[in-house]
């Protein structure tokens, strides 16, 4: 088994005020994921290091880190792709608490902002769902975010204001609103419609580039453009 | 409302230069700057055109002169290099569906350059005296 260098930027509050780069040599093999080398780092090497992970298999979303500059998930990242000196930092663009860690409040506020769950105006109706393979498969790709947050790592409109819905949430806006289930389409436009919402993206496309699960928000963001330019026009000639 | 981002520094205006897929972003939103130069050009022309026979010759004249050439000449590849990038992210942003089903996106950037060609055959037709 061969050992690899990663630099990990360190940031602990209580002990300096500014982040500074620490050093690490881990063994790896083929197998060895970056989550896997932070655990070892964590159990052997430094036990005050601060992460964050859960399920090991990119479906939770919480180990999302900088490598190299690149947003990736720990988990789903391997080092055998990896030159000798990798560079390990928190998330981009989000405030960092200790280490790894990062606060993800403004993230969960903006998710929260465009009603992300069914909304059905018939609220008595007791009968469950019909729904048609067709029908889910309008919607399907942009139901698949883990809310990891890598693409707002990636996106440099959310870096420069944070005010920016950013493109998991208005992935998440257009996936309920393809949703044929749905009837909340004109409660979300009144966030998505406004300077904050679609129309602070330029379409850079480095969210898709990024995203772990091939959600393509940078896809979702624009065809939410193409709706809210729908929904102004209409509102237009209704007056 | 985004009380926990007041603790972030501002992103840098040298951003695009970190990673080079901004870079390539930039260049792709740069694309503009020559064609502001070849729309300025075909705006002066019009007005040279309502002015005089002089200034309608000597607007043919700087038209012909090497560094307009050349910038024009930049300007159309700046615009066959934004249509390539246009044409790959069209797809993505309208979808078309026919009968149920989504066109590939193949099929509809292969249809953007079809469209292109006709246009280019359109004015070689016109400039050729194919309306006489």
């Amino acid at each position: 088994m061969s050992t690899k260098s990663i630099r990990i930027k360190r940031y602990l509050p209580e002990q300096a005020d500014e982040a500074y780069w620490q050093r690490y040599e881990v063994p790896v093999d083929d197998s060895t994921s970056l989550l896997d080398a932070l655990t070892h780092i964590k159990e052997t090497l430094d036990s005050s290091l601060s992460y964050r992970w859960s399920c090991r298999m990119a479906i939770c979303g919480s180990c999302g880190v900088m490598v190299n500059g690149m947003p990736k998930l720990g988990c789903k990242t391997f080092l055998r792709n990896y030159p000798a000196d990798i560079r390990i930092e928190p998330l981009a663009h989000f405030p960092v608490r200790r280490d790894l860690m990062v606060d993800m409040e403004v993230f969960l506020e903006h998710l929260a902002a465009v009603k992300p769950y069914l909304i059905d105006t018939a609220a008595e109706n007791t009968e469950p769902y019909r729904q048609t393979p067709t029908q889910l498969a309008r919607y399907k790709q942009f139901a698949n975010c883990i809310n990891c947050g890598l693409c707002y790592s990636a996106c440099p409109q959310f870096g420069l204001n944070p005010e920016f819905l950013g493109p998991a949430a208005i992935a998440l806006a257009h996936r309920y609103n393809l949703d044929s289930r749905d009837q909340g389409k004109a409660q979300r436009m009144a966030e998505l419609n406004r300077h904050e919402g679609v129309w602070s993206c330029t379409f850079v496309g480095f969210c898709s580039e990024v995203c772990p699960k091939h959600v393509d928000p940078a896809a979702a963001v624009n065809q939410g453009k193409v709706e809210a330019a729908k929904h102004t026009l209409i509102a237009l000639f209704k007056g | 409302m985004q009380k926990s981002s007041d603790a972030l520094p501002p992103l840098k205006r040298t951003w695009w230069l970190k990673h080079r897929y901004f870079v390539a972003y930039m260049v792709r939103e740069a694309t503009v700057l020559p064609l502001l130069f070849f729309a300025a050009c075909l705006i002066a022309g019009m007005i040279a055109l309502l002015r005089s026979d002089a200034a309608w010759s000597s607007w043919l004249e700087f038209m012909s002169a090497a560094p307009v050439l050349m910038l024009n000449g930049l300007a159309l590849v700046a615009s066959l290099y934004h249509a390539w990038t246009f044409f790959q992210l069209f797809p993505r942003v309208m979808p078309l569906r026919i009968a149920g089903r989504t066109l590939p996106s193949q099929a509809i950037v292969a249809g953007q350059w079809a469209g292109v060609v006709l246009v280019l055959l359109l004015f070689v037709w016109l400039f050729t005296g194919g309306a006489r």
